[in-house]
């Protein structure tokens, strides 16, 4: 499986000026269409075990076995991986068929996919890794492959500094996840994953106790590790400006699947996770921050993917919270209508943004209802789905966690309303998006459009800063697409689409169980697994998910379309919660302050002053100082002295190897 | 296999070779030109010389790293008495320390002389004294890394220094706001008086644990480690070697030598001094203080850590503020070797594994980071200032593709041979001195900084003024994508390293490890014993 990928990275990458036309796009496309139908028959045969043998491992090589480390080359292969991996395989399929007639007209065509290949390659990696030190390496890996494409556009000086701010944090995750295992190590003394569970339930960390100090602060830098990945507070900074990167990259990579490997993370790691409450109640109020506030700055954006990319934030913290309290099964479950709908949502608003020619602002767009009626189709299903209305996928997954939340009762009860907040949120911002880009009165694009032209901008400028872009690299390219002119994308959009109003249908309470008993056997230990369901508190979820959605729903339709003055007169009477929201509660300026600027001031103070005061002029100038103290005649002799000290060493070293090779 | 003399003279021998040849050959005139416009000088016979004898000590040393047993220890021994009143001895051996290490250093030394033969401009002025001093130096550090007596290792390490004066005084170019004479005088005043002061130490060892023993002197390795000396000489000899392999490597603060050094040396020259001279200092450590000062060892450990902490972080900050390409690579270097040290000074198999495999991912490394940035300058106008750089990347795909793996290593990505080398490293560290591992851990992430800076600065963004993209040449392409190779292999497959060394690290650090472990637990057995019995078999 993982071979496909492989091969259809190094096909593009070293036929980029061989393949003709748009051959890169298909093979790509088909590698991993192959790893799809590779990852169902491992699906089929792992069902074909008994449910309590559904964990294999397989070792390929040693990698580094040395001094009491064994760290191989091994796959795990179980419910949750096997879960994961269809997943990735399945949307990535859809969004390299749609990258297809998206990026036909770039430059960068061949590197493109290369790239996302490349990217597929390191996600499977991650999930199908048997231990600690694989798992570490398919997660820096999909971190490189992130960096690539986010910086796709490289003649972009905002792409490039995206990419490195995406790149330097997600190092900052991988330092807390390397950190974490040796923690983890120490006591269990394997980095295999199934042996260090192993041996975790038999007493590592102390038999029958719970929040051993290294086994909380290994948990805990395991999730800086999961946060930094998942784009959670306060490691989120970077998410919002990748999506400087192509579209459909936004869609893969930063929606659907890396983003969400925080939340497999803390589901494979579940059994340590058990036994450290105080990291699993972290990772809770992270997660239950991040909905919260990635959701009030979804508000106040006006770039149509930055409101996407804060709405995928605050459906991680779902996830990440759900995970965190025990709701595995729920968590995974919503990881998987979140990238059916999400995905969707990205590719929908790539349409819109071909038919502006590049342009991404909100607060350009209007009235596209008539110009793109597929595209806006695609994205009400996909925004009913992400605010959680029935029958749509999102409403049964998103009501699950928060349910599991709510039967745990105590202080879970806050994390149960903050997700009720967080949903009334995400259904105002979702359809101020959809009210704003498609309704009210049509823009000049969209006016173009419905007479039949499609809008290229003359002299394509960065959405970011209004620069004149540099077209050699491709973007945004002379040619724009969407949806409703190339069938790949509308293929990919429909199956998307598909999925995101009846992903929910496989796990409806009461009902049926599929993603609960599928994953069962990974979860045999995890104590919160089996829920009991309390009647009351599922239909009081159930009718309240329902409301909320509807009313965010319905006061999105009262202030942006009916009576478009009441924004404004709400942002100039809160205008200080307005600017909070704007500037994205200001965490950029945050972390510039506490960690950038020190750094670089150091730096340039080592190199300004220490560097030419003490190491130059103390130490240097010490010793040559030394040596010239006394006159001319020292100089001499030290001149000299090197000069001769040379030459008698070249002669004498020269003379015994003279005098070995003689006797040899 | 042919005895170990003939991989240590060799690149020597082929070096006196090409000098003696006659010098008209080098006359014929063959007008080229070079891509950059000006005229590429004729390629010399005593170049290609050198490229063969510098190719036949690759193959020797890759032969003997196929044919070293895994378990075994010292192999292919050769000892002779060289002079026998004082004891010393030409005593050279493959070992699991250094079998890996000479396959790094001829193929660095076999990558710089190709470099030096199809570079834009030609071979350098006065080939045939070139290439001499070239081979001397690759001979002089096989040897270093081959010898397996106490003087002769001494003798060896400050051979190196001697080419390395010529070269850079001779070929060298003037940096901005100093000269190369400048450069060489500091250079050579650090390294001679870390030199001196190893000599003095060397002797000084030699005398006193015969005198302890109470026999003849011998300065065999295998002879002092079984006459260890008294904590109290212990300690002032190892400060003695420690300054010399500390200006070697370079570590802060005795880097001073380096910015100035690095910019006076032409590229190929620094492709080695920093490919491999460093990793003697290192090898030094692991070789020779370790087995010999155990107790010094573990006296000063928590100084050498903080030493190679400070290298690290005060490296890494260099580099990511510094404009000059060479100097970030050079910086770098600082941060890298600081977290050589840090493996070594975990006195636990777990870090100087890592620390023996970093030092060979660290060559290869900076090796082609440093030839690019020569391919670099030569588009930007012939400057190294990455404020000049920009936008390459279009235009150069191959290269941009060659420069991001070699960036990637260089940061020490996960999936990447210096990621297994860092981890272990840090684990060991982590055992040792849990604090220590986790500050250390900044410098992992201010290496992503720098690598990527570097990159893009030079390879995204808008062209720079004066700057032509252009892709690589095949010559070009002949010098890096081998290296390159080795780097993938050393990703996929870092066991190959790790497998042979395993025995021997272990058996250099057993002693310190010991004496660091708290006494509840080394008193219950007999493990001095043990471990004595264990390195006194190698």
């Amino acid at each position: 499986m993982l071979a496909f990928p492989l091969a259809g990275t190094l096909i593009s990458a070293f036929g980029y000026r061989r393949l003709p036309g748009r051959s890169a796009g298909w093979i790509g496309t088909g590698a991993i269409f192959l790893a799809f139908l590779a990852a169902i028959a491992t699906l089929i045969s792992l069902q074909g075990h008994s449910p309590d043998h559904r964990q294999l491992v397989s070792s390929l090589w040693e990698y580094a076995s040395t001094a009491g480390v064994d760290a191989k080359v091994s796959i795990l292969v179980d419910p949750l991986s096997v879960f994961m991996i269809l997943i990735v395989t399945g949307v990535s399929t859809l969004i390299h068929l749609y990258s297809i007639s998206y990026m036909e007209g770039d430059e960068g065509f061949c590197r493109y996919f290369a790239y996302l290949n490349f990217f597929v390659l390191s996600m499977l990696l991650l999930v199908l890794a048997g231990n600690f030190f694989l798992l570490i390496v398919g997660w820096a890996l999909v971190g490189a492959a992130s960096y690539l494409l986010i910086s796709f556009w490289y003649r972009r000086t905002t792409a490039t500094r995206a990419g490195i701010k995406a790149f330097v944090i997600n190092v900052v995750g991988d330092v807390g996840l390397v950190l974490g295992t040796y923690f983890i190590f120490k006591h269990t003394h394997t980095l295999d994953l199934l042996k260090t569970f192993h041996a975790t339930s038999n007493g590592a960390f102390g038999h029958g106790r719970t929040g051993d100090g290294d086994l909380v602060a290994g948990c805990i830098l395991l999730l800086v590790g999961a946060f930094a990945k998942s784009a959670q507070i306060p490691l989120h900074t970077w998410l919002p400006d990748a999506m400087e990167g192509p579209t459909p990259v936004s869609s893969l990579i930063h929606a659907a699947t890396m983003v969400t490997a925080g939340v497999y993370l803390i589901a494979r790691m579940h059994p340590l996770f058990q036994l450290a409450p105080s990291a699993q109640d972290v990772g809770a109020i992270v997660g239950a921050a991040t909905l919260l506030i990635a959701g009030t700055i979804g508000l106040a954006q006006t770039d149509i993917k930055r409101v996407i990319a804060y709405s995928t934030m605050s459906q991680i913290g779902y996830m990440i919270m759900g995970v965190s309290i025990g709701a595995y099964a729920a968590g995974l479950f919503h990881l998987m209508t979140h990238a059916f709908f999400k995905a969707l949502l990205f590719m929908a608003a790539g349409s819109i943004i071909g038919a502006m020619g590049g342009e991404q602002s909100l607060q350009r767009m209007g009235g596209f209802r008539r110009a793109l009626p597929f595209t806006y189709g695609c994205f009400v299903i996909g925004g009913l789905a992400l605010s959680g209305i029935p029958p749509f996928s999102g409403f049964f997954s998103k009501d699950e966690i928060l349910l599991v939340a709510g039967e745990q009762g105590g202080w879970h009860w806050a994390l149960y309303v903050v997700g009720y907040v967080g949903a009334f949120l995400t259904a105002l911002y979702t359809f101020r998006l959809i009210f704003r880009a498609f309704h009210g009165e049509p823009v000049a694009e969209a006016r173009e459009l419905e007479a039949g032209h499609l809008h290229h901008a003359e002299h394509p400028t960065n959405p970011a800063t209004g620069e004149l872009e540099d077209t050699d690299v491709g973007f945004p390219g002379p040619h724009h697409t969407t949806a409703e002119r190339a069938l790949p994308m509308k293929v990919a959009m429909s199956v998307l689409a598909v999925g995101a109003v009846g992903a929910g249908l496989v796990q409806i309470p009461k009902t049926d169980f599929v993603i609960d008993n599928f994953l069962k056997p990974t979860f045999t230990d995890a104590a919160a697994y089996e829920t009991h369901t309390r009647n009351g508190l599922l239909w009081l979820g159930l009718a309240l998910g329902t409301v909320v959605g509807l009313a965010g729903i319905a006061l999105a339709y009262r202030i942006w379309v009916q009576r478009p003055a009441i924004a404004e007169a709400a942002r100039v009477r809160f205008k200080p919660v307005y600017e909070l929201f704007v500037n994205k509660w200001y965490f950029d300026e945050l972390i510039d302050a506490l960690v950038i600027k020190p750094t670089a001031a150091a730096g340039r103070f080592a190199s300004d002053v220490f560097e030419r005061r003490v190491i130059d002029e103390t130490i240097v100038g010490g010793t040559t100082g030394v040596v010239r103290a006394g006159s001319a005649a020292v100089r001499a002799v030290q001149s000299g002295f090197v000069r001769y000290y040379a030459a008698m060493l070249v002669l004498g070293v020269a003379g015994v190897g003279f005098y070995f090779l003689m006797q040899s | 296999m042919p005895p170990l003399s003939i991989l240590l003279w060799l690149p020597a021998a082929c070096g006196l070779l090409g000098a003696l040849l006659p010098a008209g050959a080098a006359r014929i005139p063959t007008p080229a030109t070079a891509p950059g416009g000006k005229v590429r000088r004729p390629s010399s016979p005593a170049g290609i010389v050198a490229l063969l004898g510098s190719l036949a000590a690759l193959g020797l040393a890759i032969a003997y790293i196929a044919d070293y047993k895994a378990g075994g220890g010292p192999q292919h021994v050769t000892d002779t008495m060289w002079i026998s009143s004082l004891g010393i001895h030409y005593k050279l051996a493959v070992t699991g320390l250094n079998v890996i290490l000479l396959g790094m250093t001829t193929l660095l030394f076999a990558a710089a002389i190709l470099a030096s033969n199809v570079r834009a401009g030609g071979p350098p002025e006065r080939p045939r004294l070139f290439y001499f001093q070239l081979l001397l130096a690759e001979s002089a550090v096989i040897g270093a890394f081959l010898a397996q007596d106490l003087i002769l290792f001494v003798a060896f390490f400050d051979l190196m220094l001697i080419p390395f004066y010529f070269l850079i005084g001779t070929w060298g170019r003037d940096p901005e706001g100093s000269t190369r004479v400048r450069a060489t005088t500091k250079l050579v005043i650090y390294t001679l008086v870390g030199s001196l002061l190893m000599l003095a130490g060397a002797v000084a060892t030699g005398v006193l644990s015969a005198q302890q023993g109470g026999g003849h002197v011998d300065f065999a390795f295998s002879a002092l480690q079984h006459m260890p000396l008294s904590t109290g000489s212990q300690e002032w000899i190892f400060l003695m070697f420690a300054a010399a392999f500390l200006v070697k490597m370079p570590a802060f603060p005795l880097h001073g030598w380096m910015p100035d050094g690095y910019r006076a040396m032409p590229v190929e020259v620094l492709m080695v001094f920093s490919g491999v001279l460093s990793k003697v200092g290192a090898y030094g450590f692991l070789a020779v203080v370790l087995p010999l000062f155990p107790r010094a060892a573990v006296h000063f450990q928590t100084v050498m850590l903080l030493v190679a902490l400070a290298s690290i972080i005060y490296g890494s900050a260099q580099a990511f503020t510094q404009t000059d390409a060479r100097l970030i690579a050079g910086y770098s270097s600082v941060a890298q070797l600081g977290f050589i040290t840090l493996g070594i000074f975990a006195l636990n198999s777990q870090g100087a594994q890592g620390a023996l495999l970093q030092m060979v991912n660290h060559a290869l490394v900076v090796a082609p980071l440093l030839f690019i940035v020569a391919l670099l300058a030569e588009r930007a106008g012939g400057s190294e200032d990455i404020r000049r750089m920009g936008g390459i990347a279009f235009r150069a795909p191959v290269l941009a593709s060659v420069f991001l793996i070699v960036a990637l290593a260089t940061l020490a990505m996960p999936g990447s041979g210096n990621f297994a080398g860092e981890f272990l490293i840090l684990l060991g560290v982590f055992k040792a001195k849990q604090a220590i591992a986790i500050i250390a851990f900044a410098g992992v992430v201010m290496a992503s900084v720098y690598a990527l800076r570097l990159f893009i600065r030079a390879m995204h963004n808008r062209v720079g003024p004066g700057v032509t993209p252009r892709e690589m040449t095949v010559r070009d392409g002949a010098v890096l994508v081998p290296i390159v190779a080795v780097i993938l292999f050393f990703a996929l497959y870092p066991q190959l390293a790790l497998k042979r060394s395993e025995r021997s690290v272990q058996g250099a650090v057993a002693q310190a490890q010991v004496l660091t472990t708290p006494r509840h637990l080394s008193a219950r057995v007999t493990d001095l014993d043990q471990v004595f019995n264990a390195t006194s078999q190698e």
